[in-house]
């Protein structure tokens, strides 16, 4: 008899306290569908129109913001640093907020300058998007910089 | 050994036994007649009767027979436990989804501190000088004060056996990372004196997993010749110890030192370029990225027993955790120059402990004991490297408490307790030279870079808390056991959560200390039932409930990092949460000297203000293994299935289960020589374990690995004058 009652508290105890609270919150990230620039993309150095960006946002919930990185890989070191002698590599670094609050959002534009005197070679991009709760999604590319027509021109 | 608790009455009854016995028996250290198998049985069948939490002894016989990569793989054995493992050499405990600084490891009586905070920072003990494990599931801060919030690893050394001269010589061997390891003891037992020393090494190289490339981000990673670059290892322990036992006293002193160094697979620590993943040809070299660790640890524990009822113990230690992270000179500032001396040392923490645990012991009747005690613990950090993460900091905490056990008869025990603590944090500021030169050559405004000129204010944190526990434990009649306890818990917030700022290389994204973090409070139930029949079957389920009001974690901002390579700040906060689960285990006996056992164990975590699931809740999990004891042989097959764990926080993957298999033969020989061979992961099958550290880029968990242990014990006596 004790025994059954042990069993029934021990199976309420359990039962009861995981039915209390539901999960509820967000935990999907959001979706980058990076589309251009692609893989392995050759961007000009100098062009006067900008680097054409183009990528598809969705989240489930709510998008919040997108930040776009472009740095050197000269070295084949990701993260070493680079020598005094080197000319200026290229860097940019900006948060997009215009996306806030959709759930599907087509990026396109023409916002990121590589002006001339720069350095030509390898670089990385990474793109990274947030949704409202925090959830983070990332988007790593190798691209190329330089001085010869970009591969690009379908806009 | 500090012991008592909302659990203590086996403990105390059991070393105030020892001690009685000891301060009997004039001149000479106690002599067990009896042999391990007995002791451990018998020892923790009564501990567990008198404990009103669950307890769980792993004696020699289980290490012997759960040989695992690691110490905690092979603790994992226990219904409840998990590791988190870094590679195949090193990993961390968790107890019923607890890690990091919410669990307690105790040394010989005093809690091992080091920079246990960290994902890819190992447990820094010598596994061959691990004896006997005692497990506390639960909170335990009632007995250890802040961080043992979800349960307590006590590392216990074995009474020395028979003999005046003995030794061990240890051979261990490993396939899947082809570790070669060895450790050598030698004791001697001279009248009133007891001398232990040993000393262990292994080496390991990159260990082998079951798959060619490694998709991360997208990015292909090749796995050459199936072995994961830079995970190499070694491992060199020493330990002395010091006993004297003279009537009613006993001291001992022991003095250990632990070297680790492990190579991190550059992949983990931001994307690598391809060129660093290549055959360098040597897989036993350690490069960059990798960590070392120094610990170096002395103590003491005495004793004094005033007469049958009364006695004191004192346990006090110094632990030096020298802890050293190297990743090639990199910057993103440009005014930064790499450091004259090691100028790849990326962080480096000194932490320098001092604790002492006073325990004065009452027993006014056989039946009723008491415990008063006095914890003091004072901390020193102090960092350098051309990285920052954690400030410099003093800490100072200490602690007043009293247990009390009533035992009416060998069937119920009754338990409680109160504690009281306080905490004192200072740390010191971190100006970054370099961080608001960079911010300005990346086009920030002065203002905005204004955050940012210090990486870590200076803060002075106090906080005080109250704990207490009462239970029980009955044993309705001869099979059926139930014990119940009811038990707040606290953990006073570390450094790393009120004060780190940056990005820590292991985990890779950019965590932010909170100064106004109150500590973290927890209620816990805890529900257990046993029922044994002798020879024939056990059963025991364990359940648990938890409520936390305010659980410390990192939760993801939306802000953008500053800092390169970083993402979004993580900021640790507060927040109300709720860990409930079981665990259960069976065992049965089968004619013909078979067995089977049945472990099984379940962890539900909920942060119920943003109602998602916890980060690192371990996955459901079983264990089938049959056993089949034919002298000289041991021969053990394990079945062990891990479930999906869907259930995740934010930013954490979900992670497949697993069926893998596993094979042990123990084989004794004379002498009490033992040799193991032990195969994990026999179908070598490429598997996902959500609590590894190397899950997180997708990097599976080691292949098929096949251990070999050569244990050989020597004993001698010699006339003693």
């Amino acid at each position: 008899m004790k025994v059954k009652t042990i069993f029934f508290a021990l199976a309420a105890l359990t039962c009861s306290l995981l039915n209390a609270c539901n999960d509820e919150g967000d935990t999907e990230k959001p979706v980058i569908d990076l589309i251009k620039p692609e893989k392995g993309a050759y961007l000009a150095i100098g062009g006067e129109h900008g680097v054409h960006f183009e990528m598809k946002l969705s989240d489930n919930d709510a998008l919040n913001s997108y930040r776009v990185q472009i740095h050197d890989a000269f070295d084949g070191h990701d993260h070493q640093k680079t020598r005094s002698d080197d000319p200026e590599p290229f860097f940019y670094d900006s948060v997009f907020t215009d996306i806030h609050g959709q759930r599907n959002a087509n990026v396109h534009h023409h916002a990121i300058m590589i002006p001339e005197g720069v350095t030509e070679g390898n670089y990385h991009m990474e793109v990274y998007c947030t949704d409202i709760s925090g959830n983070q999604a990332y988007v790593f590319r190798n691209i190329l910089l330089g001085h010869e027509e970009e591969d690009d021109h379908d806009d | 050994m500090l012991r008592g608790s909302n659990v203590p009455v086996g403990l105390f009854l059991w070393s105030v036994c020892i001690f009685l016995v000891e301060a009997q028996e004039t001149d000479s250290v106690k002599i067990v007649t009896l042999s391990d198998i007995t002791v451990s049985a018998s020892y923790a069948k009564s501990l567990s009767r008198s404990s009103v939490v669950p307890i769980n002894v792993a004696g020699k016989v289980f290490l012997r027979e759960h040989t695992a990569g690691s110490l905690m793989q092979t603790l994992e054995h226990i219904p409840g436990v998990q590791a988190i493992d870094i590679g195949a050499g090193f990993s961390k405990p968790v107890i019923r989804g607890m890690g990091f600084n919410r669990i307690a490891v105790v040394d010989n009586g005093i809690k091992q501190e080091g920079q246990q905070w960290g994902i890819d920072h190992s447990l820094e003990i010598d596994a061959f000088n691990v004896e006997r494990v005692m497990l506390r599931k639960g909170p335990a801060s009632l007995l250890y004060g802040s961080d043992a919030i979800g349960g307590v690893i006590e590392l216990t050394r074995l009474l020395p056996p028979l003999g005046n001269v003995h030794g061990e010589a240890i051979l261990s061997a490993k396939s899947v990372n082809n570790l070669i390891g060895g450790s050598f003891m030698l004791g001697i037992r001279r009248k009133d004196w007891y001398v232990k020393g040993r000393v262990s090494a292994q080496y390991f190289g990159d260990y082998r997993i079951p798959t060619d490339t490694v998709i991360y981000l997208t990015q292909k990673m090749p796995i050459i010749n199936r072995r994961l670059k830079n995970t190499a290892g070694k491992e060199m322990a020493a330990s002395l110890m010091v006993s004297r036992y003279i009537n009613a006293y006993s001291a001992d002193y022991c003095f250990t030192s632990l070297q680790q160094s492990a190579g991190f697979f550059p992949g983990a620590h931001g994307i690598p370029d391809l060129s660093r993943l290549t055959d360098d040809g040597n897989n036993r070299d350690i490069g960059l990225p990798h960590s070392t660790v120094l610990h170096l640890r002395a103590s003491t524990h005495q004793t004094y027993a005033f007469n049958l009822h009364t006695s004191i113990k004192w346990d006090a230690g110094f632990q030096w955790n020298h802890r050293r992270e190297y990743s090639a000179f990199h910057t993103h500032y440009g005014t930064q120059t790499p450091p004259v001396a090691d100028p790849d040392k990326e962080l480096d923490f000194r932490l320098a402990t001092l604790s002492s645990t006073f325990r004065f012991l009452l027993q006014p009747a056989p039946c009723w004991k008491h415990t008063a005690g006095w914890d003091l613990q004072y901390q020193d950090n102090a960092i350098s490297g051309y990285s920052f993460l954690l400030p410099a900091f003093r800490r100072l905490t200490s602690g007043l408490l009293w247990l009390t056990d009533f035992r009416p008869s060998e069937l119920l025990t009754l338990s409680g307790g109160l504690r009281y603590d306080v905490g004192y944090l200072q740390t010191e500021g971190f100006a970054d030279p370099y961080l608001p030169a960079y911010l300005t050559s990346r086009g920030l405004s002065q203002e905005s870079i204004e955050p940012f000129l210090f990486r870590s204010y200076p803060v002075r944190h106090t906080s005080e808390n109250f704990s207490g526990s009462i239970g029980l434990s009955a044993q309705i009649s001869e099979e059926h056991l139930v014990k119940f306890n009811l038990g707040n818990s606290f953990r006073l917030p570390t450094p790393n959560e009120l004060t780190s700022n940056g990005v820590h290389h292991g985990a890779f994204r950019h965590e932010q200390g909170s100064p106004s973090l109150k500590p973290e409070r927890g209620y816990q139930a805890d529900l257990s039932y046993s029922f044994e029949k002798e020879n024939v079957f056990t059963l025991t389920v364990s359940s648990f409930a938890a409520f936390f009001s305010n659980y410390i974690y990192l939760r993801p901002t939306g802000e953008w990092s500053p800092l390169p390579h970083a993402g979004q700040i993580y900021r640790y906060i507060g927040a109300r949460s709720f860990f409930s689960g079981t665990e259960l285990s069976a065992v049965v006996s089968l004619p013909g000297d078979l067995g089977y056992a049945l472990d099984g164990d379940y962890v539900y975590s909920l942060n119920c203000e943003d109602r998602i699931p916890i980060a690192f809740t371990p996955p459901a999990s079983l264990r089938q293994t049959l056993r089949w004891k034919i002298k000289p042989f041991t021969l053990l097959l394990q079945w062990q299935s891990v479930a999906v764990q869907r259930r995740v926080s934010r930013n954490e993957d979900p992670t497949y289960g697993a069926q893998l298999f596993h094979a042990t033969l123990v084989l004794t020989l004379v002498g009490d020589i033992t040799l193991t061979l032990a195969a994990r992961n026999l179908t070598d099958i490429r598997w996902f374990n959500h609590l590894s550290f190397y899950r997180r880029i997708e990097i599976p968990e080691p292949g098929r690995n096949v251990q070999l242990l050569i244990r050989i014990p020597v004993t001698f006596t010699f006339k003693q004058k």
